[in-house]
């Protein structure tokens, strides 16, 4: 019986061992990605939020992309665009645009993108505050036209929006727009829908992609999105060569990269390029936390340093303290951050809190309110978010260093986020909108964010910072034309009272983790390759990721 | 017979009815709704989240008070209809069971199965050899305690990435499209190999142990004895204490069927391969409440019916139960 | 020869104690014991604290190596393992505590209503699949310490035990000296005290090592999962860390293989101890 089994398995094992062989020639022509998607492709549909992730980028084209690391825009559906006068933009469309079914891509279809959203609810349709009409000149030719123009939203907005096929999508009744699943999905981009399953997304080359001649072919006849719940999982397959790029943080990256042969952004530390800010959110709404001087205090008494080395492995960077970075720095004021800024420097910290009072009156080791109340902090991350847990470990020590009795707690995703959308925290780490965009703004208007006073705040300023000033600051940057002396003024005013007041402090940078190995795949995006960017995020894909599926090349 | 089958099946009704419910209450007592906490991972234009945060609610009918939803939990259940999933939007729920549940089977079945009746033979082997026992026993004790994710990571470790023979994760291939050849069929067994030996080893430990033990206590009755003093063969002796043996394990393998699909949620994370257990997993991580109730009840229901299949087999094999129900344990 | 008679009165301890397998595994289960017990106190690191550089081997100034961060890993096993060995004491204590008053009720009263739904509930809750509910509830518990974590574990662990006492309790009630009590008037609660519960003690103790066991690999795979404590140390969390970190794949090996093997020797003890013992309460196994 046993000697059946046996046998039986050692047959099973030459039979399979030898045939893997035979599967390889497929393999030479699919990219295995993973790091983007954390469920199976269920929908397609470009105007649900949630859809499978690189349906926008993949299969839907937008008018521009952006390389956040060379903050360039690349004309993409479009050929060219500009301001013609300060409340009209003019958009010239690429004439060899077409769609997967044949179709020619024209001024009609953008007009259309954008009237569903003004004659439906559909997530884009506050830009209809600022537009008042969307023009079409000629088939290739549109004309934006603005009542109230919101220039920095709009720079983002032009590598956002995926242009819709009207043709397809004007027979859908308004009330399903946003709920049909767009299975079979009939976009611009170089590929479609392939046959998935539930432990993967699958995309199929368009070979007659319009874009050839353009921009070139990419490479992968065929890309798998794996969906690969652990991060030891992705680095193992990384090891076993059936992960050609991985997107998730990896642990150990710098300790075995040569070893392994894996590829990273930078040969050496810090290996990954940024992809986001992580912000240790006050609870401006508690004392002593509504006090800027003890706010200010906090931000000296921590080394970002130890984080990136101890958690980070020197994958990342400390931030500045603007928390700018990438693109953003074209406002960036050194002047402002050298007056204004704060570095570790726990001396001073203890000084500051001595001056205003925060003492030691009741002999427990810790301070006090200045009226004797003792106080305490709890730092909260999400449970299983294991960076970010030893992040907060190390900022509590730190805290604690200079007297301030605080403690970081690990509640679930689901308890933490609502905590965070409730006011009800004392400090927290967030980076939800911190992340890399065409304009500053995004950020800005994420940390700062005016709609607070209500009982979820969901779009940013966790901590209820209450500044109408800064707040209008930062609205009339959006409204006043880019990288202009007036535009740059505003952002210097605006840097400079982020860091008098401290309301949350941008500590360090979260990467835009990319690993991936050669055995199959080789040009990789690097320091030494800097065409396209090597990231498979949802939204990422018309940010460079389609060049690098252009540059790629197989090693066969 | 027929007082213990009505008996075994209303025990099965009450635990389906407590388990429902249990399901339903559950995630409505989390502080929080999921629909925000979605939308929260969103960046985009201000204001457009309340757009959709009103059509999410109006969707998957949160807005009805808490009575009507359970009510109309139970309704659906019994159309097959067990709500659409937050996370895959607009994949139903019972779509994605139906995709995931094959890989419990493929995986659960034959591990049960070959670990119950190897181990069993094992054990008896070593129940009456003392030469494989002193060797065997540590092994099988080594097996049964070690906790299923730690085991399956080691052997991930050790086959996949150091010997480099099996895949270590997901059902088969990135480069492979699912379909009836023998390239697919060698791959999809390879990416099968490492989850399925690692529940069959692990179970294979528990049943040895009790065979053995039950094998040295039936050579030892007086029964046995006075056989033996009749001139019976040992190996007629053991064959009777194997027989004998036989039906506690039945039993055992009831008790233990949680406890093992348990270890298959385990096993199907490490190696990331699309079973039930692994999807709940990820609906939890992501609040996607309808999807982790489908789970949870499939997984009751399979530990239902298993036990139901169990029961069955226990009153074929055991003649007393045949005649009356008497005591089951 | 007073000697001799002590050995005379307490036959199975004598047997206990000369039980090969009963030795084997209480020396082990002590050694462990004494390691969570002393080992804090012998090393000068906090658990937490970063010890020195990331990725070391085992040394003279770190045991068992550091982790990734450069925690001092002997130190986090030492606390971790307090921690565990609470898990299991609680979670032991409750579950075997549930099984055994549903089991003598139910056992003593069997046929009788109380019986029929004592038995209802148990097999009620020994058919969920104990993880899918543990992360079920989980999920949905903001913050987790030990004593939450023991009682979720307990919750699903006690109904074999419940069942089995229950069976014992039946075949014991029915024998004489049971009789006989009930006959010469005893209280239900005396008889169930002084002649049920004294006969099934060693049975009772055989219970509560498998209930340790069980509980303490359940709750070791709910840390796994992330769904452990939310703070605080114990084995789970160090080798879910460990998983986190890719400790197996940096070749950390000691920070993974170290508490695994901790943890499995410690269960492997007392399986040694419950397989002896029962050799020992019945006296047809010894003989082998």
């Amino acid at each position: 019986m046993r000697k059946r089994v046996a046998l039986l398995l050692v047959v099973l094992l030459l039979v399979t061992s030898s045939s893997i062989a035979f599967a390889a020639p497929e393999r030479h022509e699919t990219l295995v990605v993973g790091g983007g998607p954390w469920n199976p492709a269920t929908n397609w549909n470009p105007l649900y939020p949630q859809r499978t992730s690189a349906t926008i980028g993949l299969v839907y084209e937008t008018l521009f992309s952006y390389n956040p690391e060379t903050n360039v825009y690349k004309p993409w559906l479009a050929k060219s665009g500009e301001w013609v006068s300060d409340t009209v933009y003019e958009v010239e469309l690429r004439s060899e645009a077409r769609w997967s079914d044949g179709e020619p891509l024209t001024a009609a279809d953008v007009v259309f993108t954008y009237e569903l959203a003004r004659d439906n609810e559909l997530p884009y349709t506050p830009i209809w505050r600022q537009l008042s009409e969307v023009k079409e000149l000629s088939p290739t030719k549109v004309q934006f036209v603005f009542s109230d123009p919101s220039y920095q939203e709009w720079q983002v907005e032009l590598y956002s929006r995926p242009i819709i096929p009207k043709h397809i999508w004007k027979d859908i009744p308004g009330d399903q727009l946003l709920v049909v699943a767009n299975e079979n999905p009939v976009g611009s981009g170089p590929y479609k829908a392939g046959e998935g399953a539930s432990d993967r997304i699958v995309w199929d080359r368009d070979d007659n992609w319009w874009a050839n001649e353009v921009f070139g072919q990419p490479q992968p006849k065929r890309v798998v999105e794996m969906i690969i719940p652990e991060n030891n999982v992705a680095l193992g397959m990384l090891m076993q060569r059936t992960l050609d790029l991985s997107n998730y943080f990896i642990p150990g990256i710098p300790a075995i990269k040569n070893s392994f042969g894996l590829n990273t952004w930078f040969d050496d530390a810090p290996y990954m390029l940024q992809a986001n800010t992580a912000v240790l959110y006050l609870n401006n709404q508690r004392p002593p936390m509504d006090d800027k001087v003890f706010r200010r205090a906090l931000a000296h008494a921590v080394n970002p340093e130890v984080i990136v080395e101890r958690v980070f492995e020197f994958m990342v960077p400390a931030s500045d303290p603007t928390g700018l970075f990438g693109g953003w720095m074209a406002y960036h004021d050194p002047d402002v951050a050298r007056e204004y800024g704060f570095s570790y420097n726990p001396e001073y910290a203890a000084q500051l809190l001595d001056e205003a009072g925060y003492v030691d009156q009741d002999g427990d080791g810790w301070r006090d309110l200045p009226d004797g109340t003792p106080m305490s902090f709890e730092i909260i991350v999400p449970a299983g978010w294991t960076d970010w847990m030893e992040s907060i470990r190390i900022i509590s020590d730190h805290f604690r260093a200079i007297g301030v009795n605080a403690n970081p707690a690990f509640p679930d995703q689901s308890v933490y986020e609502n905590r965070m959308f409730t006011g009800n925290f004392d400090m927290l780490i967030n980076n939800y909108g911190a992340t890399v965009s065409g304009s500053p703004f995004t950020y800005w208007n994420w940390i700062a964010n005016h709609n607070i006073h209500r009982e979820q705040v969901t779009e940013g300023n966790f901590g209820r910072y209450d500044n109408p000033e800064l707040f209008d600051l930062i609205l009339e940057f959006n409204k006043v034309l880019p990288m202009t002396e007036e535009s740059l003024a505003i952002a210097s005013e605006i840097q400079r009272i982020l860091l008098e007041d401290m309301p949350a402090i941008p500590f360090w940078q979260n990467g835009m983790w990319a690993t991936s190995q050669s055995e199959w795949w080789t040009n990789w995006p690097s320091e030494h390759n800097p065409d396209g960017y090597p990231s498979t995020w949802g939204g990422y894909w018309q940010m460079g990721g389609v060049d690098m599926l252009i540059n790629l090349r197989s090693t066969k | 017979m027929g007082r213990y089958l009505s008996k075994k099946i209303a025990i099965y009704l009450v635990t389906f009815v407590f388990a429902v419910t249990l399901n339903w209450v559950v995630p409505r007592l989390v502080p929080g709704d999921p629909i925000t906490s979605l939308l929260a991972r969103f960046s985009g234009l201000e204001g457009g989240k309340e757009i959709l945060q009103s059509y999410f609610v109006q969707t998957f009918g949160l807005d009805k008070p808490l009575w009507s939803q359970y009510l109309g939990f139970w309704r659906s259940l019994f159309m097959g209809e067990l709500g659409i999933s937050i996370t895959r939007f607009p994949s139903p729920v019972i779509d994605i069971i139906k995709n995931a549940i094959i890989y419990d089977f493929i995986i659960l079945l034959p591990s049960i199965i070959l670990s119950w009746i190897i181990g069993n033979k094992l054990g008896a082997l070593s129940g009456v050899n003392k030469t494989a026992d002193n060797f065997l026993m540590p092994v099988f004790y080594f097996l049964t305690s070690s906790p299923y994710f730690w085991f399956a990571l080691v052997v991930s470790y050790l086959l996949g990435i150091v010997l480099d023979i099996f895949p270590i994760s997901h059902a088969y291939s990135a480069a492979l499209t699912p379909g009836w050849n023998w390239i697919f069929i060698a791959d999809f067994i390879m990416h099968w190999f490492l989850p399925f030996i690692t529940m069959f080893l692990v179970q294979l430990g528990g049943w040895a142990i009790g065979m053995r033990n039950m094998i040295i206590y039936e050579t030892n009755t007086n029964y046995s004895r006075y056989m033996e003093s009749l001139g019976a063969s040992r190996r007629l002796i053991r064959n009777y204490g194997y027989r004998n043996g036989i039906l506690p394990q039945v039993t055992g393998l009831a008790i233990s069927l949680g406890t093992i699909i348990s270890g298959g949620v385990l096993t199907q994370v490490v190696f990331a391969y699309p079973g039930l257990g692994y999807t709940m997993v990820q609906a939890i991580r992501q609040s996607d409440y309808f999807l982790i109730q489908g789970c949870f009840l499939f997984l009751i229901l399979m530990v239902l019916a298993a036990n139901f299949i169990v029961d069955i087999v226990y009153m074929i094999i055991d003649p007393r139960v045949r005649h009356s129900y008497s005591e089951e344990v | 020869m007073a000697k001799g008679s002590f050995w005379k009165r307490h036959e199975n301890l004598y047997f206990a104690v000369t039980n090969k397998k009963v030795l084997f595994g209480a020396c082990l289960f002590t050694a462990i014991l004494l390691l969570s017990i002393i080992g804090p106190y012998l090393t000068p690191y906090e658990h937490d604290e970063f010890a020195g550089p990331g990725y070391l081997p085992p040394s003279k100034e770190h045991w068992f190596g550091t982790t990734l961060q450069g925690r001092d890993v002997y130190t986090g096993v030492v606390y971790g393992l307090r921690s565990t060995l609470l898990v299991g004491f609680l979670a032991g204590t409750i579950a075997s505590a549930i099984g055994l008053v549903v089991g003598f009720i139910s056992g003593y009263n069997s046929g009788r209503a109380a019986d029929e739904g004592l038995m209802m509930v148990t097999n009620v809750f020994m058919v969920i699949p104990s993880l899918a509910l543990l992360i079920l509830l989980s999920a949905y518990l903001p913050y987790r310490g030990i004593v939450t974590q023991s009682l979720i574990v307990s919750a699903t662990a006690w109904p074999w035990t419940a069942r089995a006492v229950r069976s014992q309790t039946m075949s014991l009630r029915s024998q004489e000296f049971v009789n006989l009590s009930r006959i010469s008037g005893l209280s239900t609660f005396r008889i169930l005290k002084e002649d049920i519960a004294a006969n099934m003690f060693s049975y009772v103790f055989m219970v509560y090592i498998l209930q340790f066991n069980g509980t303490i690999l359940a709750s070791v795979g709910l840390e796994f999962l992330g769904l452990g404590p939310t703070r605080g140390i114990s084995l789970g969390l160090i080798l879910q860390n460990a998983v986190n970190w890719n400790a197996l794949h940096l070749g950390m090996w000691w920070w993974i293989i170290i508490p695994g093997l901790l943890l499995t020797l410690l269960i492997v003890s007392l399986y040694f101890i419950n397989t002896g013992l029962d050799e020992v309460f019945n006296p047809r196994l010894r003989e082998l």
